[in-house]
């Protein structure tokens, strides 16, 4: 058996071993990830968000909404009560960076969409204490009195796309023409729902219909989460 | 220092400072601490062997127990539905009105209500839909409808959710009244419950009320809401306008804020919970309990 103080006192010895157990670490971590499409279930509905939801997902994680609130239904029974369905992994497919989280002051938001109108959005935002007379989240009043800024929108897109976020060509053109109709209550939506399907959320979210602000493209981002999975087509595989 | 002459160090020398030869001491690890770490190993490949572990190219190793969090959540699901099937199956069965008056069943019911209206409802209705302080959230704990308050009105309420649509009405909002109008008519709804002070205002306001503006189309002659579910011989969707007599107010009663209902217009969204377009879907059972939880709040009629 090699002794300890031969490595110890062997420089080049000790660099081999080094680099095989770091090969070895290394293997380990990396080598799944090629694979890990398989790990994604086939499901129907998933798209990527629209540039409006995106925006909202910039704002979600710049504002440090993740410090309380989870993105991930856990399956267990009371979890299954209060959110409804496990998440699936198909669902932070295009997550860069994933919101999973493992924080939860407040409740987990994977399938807050369509949970609670606009409106209760708007003033759970501006104060949450108005709402939930209990509630210890923070104000956001700021939001909705700052306008979107979105002018990196078409870049934004691209590199998502270079990591893997089927943006057609076609959509990164409309980027701006997009947003802008999603956070309309009256414009012509019909390009949207083309290229994004007829479920986007589309409402004049923040109830200021002269402006684009902040809360628009957060409301709208969350009122999406949980709500692209098409559920009546996905079969729970025996995994 | 004198046990450094035992032979206990590597024997390995790297300095030495007036007198002090720096050594290194080689002590055996602790007996127990050494067999913990073995036993850690043998049951980390054990584990292997029952838990799902290895990852592999298109899967991963299922471990003999096939355990998974899936089916575990799934025999959780089966547990309860057996424990609750007797008392779901007859909950299913009946009707409303057969259920609320068995009061074991009804008190089954409620309480299982109870328990999805505080994670689905409660955030707008408030606990035991007292209501909520800011504004367009009706609180369900009193008498006072805008759909209607018996069973079946509720369990419809609950299944397809409602849109209040109060029109815009000032000019600049997208309506046809003037600033002035529109002060008229926020005194006439005010004089409405006794808080006007401008009587000639009032008077104006009533005639548009009734007049020009229509609102009585949707808010009844007297303003007391009684249409709510009788808009054009009920071929229409209710519209849900409330009283405006009462001291009861969905957005408020001060002169500002029933300016702002009038002049804007409201959108009050209830959200569907048992149709097509509910994006959270709750089952015909849950909504059986809901609405029998809500009417039994005070207000049920
Ligand atoms: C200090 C912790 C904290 C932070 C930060 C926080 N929240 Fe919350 N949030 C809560 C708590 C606690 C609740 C539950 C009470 C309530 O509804 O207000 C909640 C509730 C919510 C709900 C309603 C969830 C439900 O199912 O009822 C939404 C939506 C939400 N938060 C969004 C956000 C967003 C968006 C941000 C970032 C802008 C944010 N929160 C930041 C603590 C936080
Ligand atoms: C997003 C907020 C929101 C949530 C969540 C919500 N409601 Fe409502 N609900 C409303 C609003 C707003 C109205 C009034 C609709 C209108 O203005 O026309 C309403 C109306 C009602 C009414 C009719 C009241 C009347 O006077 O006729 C009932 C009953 C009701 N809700 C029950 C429920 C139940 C049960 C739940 C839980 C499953 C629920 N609501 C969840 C916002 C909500
Ligand atoms: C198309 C039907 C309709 C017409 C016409 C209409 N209303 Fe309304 N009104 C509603 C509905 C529905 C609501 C409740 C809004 C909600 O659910 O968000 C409402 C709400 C209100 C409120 C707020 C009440 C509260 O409790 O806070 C006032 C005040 C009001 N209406 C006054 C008027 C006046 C004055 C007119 C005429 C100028 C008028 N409405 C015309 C349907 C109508």
């Amino acid at each position: 058996m090699i002794k300890h103080e031969s490595i110890e006192k062997n420089v080049s010895l000790m660099i081999v071993f080094t680099l095989v157990a770091i090969a070895i670490g290394g293997l380990v971590e990396i080598v799944p990830l090629f694979f890990i499409k398989s790990t994604i279930e086939p499901v129907k509905g998933m798209r990527a968000y629209t540039p409006l939801e995106l925006k909202g997902r910039d704002i979600y994680i710049r504002e440090g909404c993740y410090n309380c609130h989870s993105q991930m239904v856990r399956p267990l029974r009371d979890e299954a009560a209060r959110y409804g369905h496990y998440s699936l992994a198909a669902e932070s497919m295009y997550d860069h960076p994933f919101q999973w989280g493992s924080k939860r002051t407040g409740p987990d938001l994977a399938r807050i969409g369509g949970k609670y109108s606009n409106h209760w959005h708007l003033a759970h935002m501006e104060a949450p204490r108005s709402v939930v007379p209990e509630s210890v989240m923070p104000a956001y009043p700021w939001l909705r009195k700052t306008d979107l800024k979105y002018d990196d929108i078409e870049k934004r897109m691209q590199v998502l796309s270079m990591v893997g976020v089927p943006y057609t060509a076609e959509q990164i053109a409309n980027a701006k023409k997009d947003l802008l109709d999603q956070a309309s209550a009256t414009a012509d939506a019909s390009g949207l729902t083309k290229r994004y399907g007829n479920k986007v959320p589309k409402d004049d979210f923040d109830a200021q219909s002269d402006r684009v602000t902040e809360l628009d493209a957060l409301v709208a981002y969350l009122q999406m989460l949980g709500t692209l999975v098409d559920f009546s087509s996905y079969q729970a595989q025996t995994r | 220092m004198a046990d450094l002459k035992d032979g206990k160090t590597t024997g390995h020398q790297w300095d030495e400072e007036e007198g002090f030869p720096l050594q290194e001491y080689n002590n055996p690890l602790p007996r127990w601490w050494l067999y913990s770490f073995y036993a850690t190993v043998v049951w980390a490949v054990i584990y292997w062997v029952l838990y799902p572990a290895w990852p592999l190219a298109d899967g991963f190793t299922k471990g003999v127990w096939e355990w998974s969090m899936y089916k575990e959540l799934k025999q959780d699901l089966d547990a309860v539905a057996v424990k609750q099937k007797p008392f779901n199956d007859r909950l299913e069965k009946l009707s409303l009105k057969e259920i609320a008056s068995d009061n074991a069943l009804l008190q089954f019911a409620v309480s299982g209500g109870k328990a999805v209206f505080g994670d689905y409802c409660a955030p707008c209705h408030g606990g035991g839909g007292v209501g909520v302080k800011a504004g367009g959230f009706p609180t369900l704990a009193d008498d006072d409808w805008l759909f209607g308050g018996d069973l079946e009105t509720i369990r419809e309420t609950i299944t397809n959710g409602r849109s209040g649509q109060m029109p815009a009405h000032l000019k600049s909002a997208g309506g046809a009244f003037s600033d002035a109008q529109v002060d008229d008519l926020t005194q006439y709804v005010l004089s409405l419950s006794g808080k006007s002070k401008d009587a000639a205002a009032a008077a104006r306001g009533d005639t548009l009320f009734r007049g020009e503006a229509a609102c009585n189309s949707c808010h009844g002659d007297k303003g007391d809401g009684s249409l709510k579910g009788t808009l054009a011989g009920g071929a229409l969707p209710p519209v849900g306008a409330p009283n405006l007599t009462d001291a009861i107010w969905l957005y408020g009663g001060d002169v500002q804020t029933v300016r702002e209902s009038i002049a804007k217009g409201r959108t009050g969204h209830m959200p569907a919970w048992g149709n097509e377009s509910a994006s959270r879907k709750l089952s015909p059972l849950q909504i059986k309990q809901l609405t029998l939880y809500v009417h039994s709040l005070g207000g049920g009629k």
